[in-house]
């Protein structure tokens, strides 16, 4: 199989070459209008279907891999480091990402997923997806040639072939793991798609902005897998890691998180390019920001820059990610340079106060967010490099800096529905703001009164004035969210005489993107709430003989036994927790400590009782050396549930979202056939 | 040392400045912790565990860590001294090396670190704030100027295929 | 899998992704060159859609009648002008 596997890996370079090539020179043909031997389009056919069968060959390579795994073929290096025997079935999968050569198989082939899907719906708009493809191709190239040169999956094991393997990372062998990095990867790769269409949309010169509508879908779904990979990881590392919180800002999450936070500024301000004309030359570059960052990411933790729980070996890849981003930067500088004139704004922004400059703002805070991100994660290495000093960037510094970038976000999130456009009078704010500042003051009252009091015996307690401010403003959103639903509902509930559900039902339908955004923002405000909850946090650590008790919030721990176990794969220490409230039984937790036999690390089972308030959350510490005893540690977190919560509200959202809307179309708008070109820059281009 | 203060005199006024809003909000952010154990618990997520798996010292886990046990007996020792924040987190650097505190400084470069954060955000919203009012200049009374008479006509039929009467209801 | 049969099926794969990309089709997608025209009638669809839009805020109680009457005149116009453009391009 590696045989074939290695075959399979320079036919799809091949063909990637010769989508990039065949693709350009069709494209440049196309433009002038020079004469050819060969009909250009025909030849630009011939590298979409180089494309298409890239996808196949890259397909095949992959399958090669996942077949080694399966068979245990050891004398292929990666294989015989990241699997072994007795791996369950569903961890095999794992082991195509668990290392750099699979994971870079893994990210090949995943574009060529996106690609094949691209590059079979051309018709839509076949010239753009022309110019989509061949940009695409470019990138194909640079992985394949990784793949094919750098980090080769398929490299056989030099010596006497092992008997067994070394086995897959302990902390893969969960089965979120089997979601979580496939997921990360779909967005991370996908980022690709809209860079590849606003680029070629930028060398053609696209006419009207027609082509954001084409590649929202692409964006949107892009996004949204970004967004399910990252809180899968925020759930994994809170299920397995076992430190009690879902986030430590690690240099690997960091890197997820700034392509999304520009990413998310991407979606929101296209819309203020499709709808006004607007925030062209911003859009484009946000776009190329979001792709160049996604490669920063994979460069920061592959090349052993910044130090990471995640980071795979240190190896020379960095240095051909150091190469293709530069290129990446020059093609998109020049490219920008030489078709600026094509991004003029048809408006600007005409007022402070209105919808169109909270777009902006809420841009310019996604971004601040993302500097602080890129700052925090690159600092050591500038003050190594100034200073001769490194210093860790922990989460005391993120959660100063970050926390109220993120609570001033939030508020815009709320104030931007409420703003009309282009301008505003101090009657319409007031009339808009009525409602949802009250609320925030009403859960400002309710707060303190319930103990949420950012001074404590006379000190300040940044952990609950930040709980307070979350809290406040996440009603507040919420009203201001739910009002926009109320009073669209009323609208069409009197013109129809449908009831109020059936009203928002047709409202949500009649425009999709705005209410299933809307739906999105309900959805972020229940996870803001979930992450405030982490101001109110308990934590008890003790060892625990048979039948001793440990207290923590309402609940008493009873340890009612503590045993052993073991299988193929692991050995097992775990204890028997009985869980009383109130002097009453109500279950029985488990949390466990495992060994794996291939790899011989250790892992940690949390065992987790969830209820809407809180999370009763217990680790299995280990033993004492010198008592044998269980040492077992017991979170209560209060709120944790939200965040799932609202993570399953924001992907309904984006599905709502993603659904056409039922606007009313006219049938003047059919495009009738004759009539004279846009401009005669048209189809020239810098390809 | 010289580095150090190389560094903090090329920011001058506007270093000190910013180092004593720094200062202000680390003093605000600490001043919470008052009996010994909710000052040990804030102290130990202020540490990283040395052990190179990249946590905090309070959070680390790991089964036979050589290191957090260590540090975290020092630290209680530290706590028992009645030793101020600053003299235990210099004995954790001075022994364990800067990378020790989970946070940087607000001396010297460190100081950097926060704040170019806060001041790229202000400078990005001062610089749009007056970008904006650049823009809306003269366009205070954004209202609609006479409307051209020849194209009334066009006009009414918009007004027919958008307004509610139509299928601009929903 | 030997390495002779490795070979093989990476062989058939060279072949079968080579014949697949240059097979001799003559039915390939084509474009003709996007007009100003079908570009006004974007640009018209779009700020029809924000006539709707404004005229259902209003109805929902967003806009005061002053700020609505004003808004709505200065879109008219915009869309007006561009009509205007379209009946032009159409009757040429």
């Amino acid at each position: 199989m590696a045989t074939f596997g290695s075959f399979a890996l320079i036919i799809a370079l091949a063909l990637a070459a010769y989508n990039l090539l065949a693709g350009a020179v069709a494209l440049r043909l196309l433009a002038t209008g020079q004469p050819a031997p060969i009909s250009p389009e025909r030849l630009a056919d011939t590298a979409r279907r180089a494309g298409i069968a890239g996808f196949v060959a890259i397909s095949g390579a992959a399958f090669a891999l996942i077949w080694s795994v399966f068979t245990n073929d050891f004398s292929i290096t990666y294989i015989m480091e990241h699997s072994n025997r007795a791996l369950p079935g569903m961890y095999k999968f794992s082991a195509l990402w668990s290392g750099q050569e699979g994971s870079l198989l893994l990210w090949a082939w995943l574009l060529g997923i996106y690609g094949f899907v691209l590059r079979l719906t051309h018709k839509r708009d076949v010239t753009l997806y022309a110019y989509a493809g061949a940009i695409l191709a470019a990138v194909q190239v640079f992985f394949l040639a990784i793949l094919n040169f750098a980090a080769p999956p398929f490299a056989l094991f030099r010596g006497a072939i092992p008997e067994d393997g070394n086995g897959l990372n302990p902390l893969l062998q969960y089965p979120e793991m089997v979601i979580h990095p496939p997921m990360l990867y779909l967005g991370y790769v996908g980022f690709c798609i809209p860079f590849c269409f606003a680029l070629g949309a930028l060398m053609m010169r696209y006419p009207g902005e027609k082509w954001i509508r084409i590649t929202r879908v692409w964006t949107m779904v892009t996004w949204l897998f970004l967004t399910c990979g990252i809180f899968l990881g925020m759930h994994w590392a809170y299920a397995v890691l076992g430190w009690g919180g879902y986030w430590g800002w690690d240099p690997v999450e960091n890197a997820s998180f700034m392509p999304w936070l520009t990413g998310t500024a991407f979606l929101h301000s296209v819309m203020m390019q499709e709808k006004k004309g607007m925030m062209k030359s911003w859009n484009v570059w946000l776009i190329f920001t979001t792709f160049l960052l996604t490669l920063l990411g994979t460069l920061l933790t592959r090349a052993g820059l910044v130090s990471s729980v995640h980071a795979f070996a240190q190896s020379s890849i960095g240095t051909w990610f150091v190469i293709f981003m530069g290129i990446v930067l020059a093609v998109c500088i020049f490219t920008y340079i030489y078709q600026r004139s094509h991004l003029k704004s048809e408006h600007r922004v005409e007022s402070l106060v209105s919808r169109e400059s909270s777009f902006l703002f809420n841009n310019l805070v996604l971004l601040a967010a993302c500097f602080v991100i890129l700052w925090g994660t690159l600092f050591p290495v500038l003050s190594e490099y100034v200073v001769g000093n490194k210093v860790t960037m922990g989460a005391p510094w993120y959660n100063t800096v970050a926390i109220p970038i993120g609570l001033f976000l939030l508020l815009l999130t709320g104030v931007g529905p409420l703003l009309p456009w282009r301008s505003t009078s101090m009657k319409s704010i007031r009339r808009n703001f009525i409602l949802p500042v009250a609320v925030l003051w009403g859960t400002v009252i309710i707060c303190l009164a319930f103990g949420v009091r950012p001074w404590k015996d006379g000190a300040f307690d940044s952990g609950d004035f930040y709980a307070l401010v979350a809290f406040s403003l996440s009603t507040s959103v919420l009203s201001a969210i739910l009002s926009e639903f109320v009073r669209g509902a009323g609208v069409i509930s009197k013109q129809t005489g449908r009831n109020f559900f059936t009203a928002v039902w047709l409202l949500t339908r009649r425009n999709t993107r705005r209410y299933g955004g809307y739906i999105i923002h309900i959805g972020v405000v229940i996870v803001v709430v979930g992450l405030a909850g982490a101001a109110f946090n308990k934590n008890v650590e003790s060892e625990m003989a048979l039948h001793d008790k440990m207290v923590i919030g309402t609940y008493t721990l009873e340890n009612v036994g503590f045993t052993q176990d073991s299988n193929l794969n692991y050995n097992s220490e775990f204890a028997q927790l009985d869980v009383y409230k109130d002097g009453k039984k109500l279950f029985q937790m488990t949390p466990e400590k495992r060994v794996y036999l291939a790899s011989q690390q250790p892992q940690t089972m949390v065992a987790i009782h969830s209820v809407p308030g809180w999370d009763l959350y217990i680790v299995y510490e280990g033993t004492n050396a010198s008592t044998g005893q269980p040492i077992i540690k017991a979170f209560l977190n209060p709120l944790v549930s939200w965040i799932w919560a609202g993570v399953v509200i924001l992907v309904f959202g984006t599905f709502v979202a993603l659904f056409p809307s039922l606007l009313p179309s006219t049938a003047a708008l059919r495009v009738p056939a004759r009539s004279a070109p846009v401009e005669p820059a048209l189809t020239g281009g810098a390809q | 040392m010289t580095q150090h203060k190389s560094a903090s005199g090329r920011f001058g006024y506007f270093a000190k400045g910013a180092q004593a809003l720094a200062l202000a909000v680390a003093v605000c952010f600490s001043i919470g912790a008052t009996d010994a154990s909710s000052r040990y618990n804030n102290l130990n997520h202020r540490l990283m565990c040395t052990c190179g798996c990249a946590e905090i010292l309070g959070e680390c886990n790991h089964v036979g860590c050589q290191s957090s046990g260590q540090e975290l007996a020092e630290l209680n020792a530290f706590i028992a001294d009645n030793k101020s924040d600053e003299d235990i987190f210099t004995a954790f650097s001075g022994k364990y090396g800067a990378t020790v505190l989970a946070a940087p400084t607000t001396k010297g470069f460190d100081l950097v670190a926060w704040v170019a954060p806060f001041a790229v955000f202000a400078a990005a919203m001062l610089g749009t704030v007056l970008l904006i009012r650049r823009w809306s200049e003269g366009k205070a009374q954004a209202a609609a100027g006479p409307s051209d008479p020849s194209t009334d006509a066009l006009r009414e039929k918009i007004r027919r295929e958008t307004d509610a009467g139509d299928d601009g209801g929903y | 899998m030997t390495p002779t049969l490795g070979l093989i099926c990476g062989a058939l794969l060279l072949i079968g992704t080579f014949v697949y990309t240059f097979w001799p089709e003559n039915v390939f997608a084509s474009q003709r060159v996007k007009t100003r025209l079908d570009y006004l009638l974007e640009r018209k669809e779009q700020l029809y859609e924000n006539l709707r839009d404004l005229s259902f805020e209003h109805r929902a109680g967003k806009y005061p009648e002053e700020d609505f009457l004003n808004q709505r005149a200065l879109l008219e116009n915009e869309t007006a002008q561009l009509l205007a453009e379209i009946e032009t391009l159409q009757q040429a």
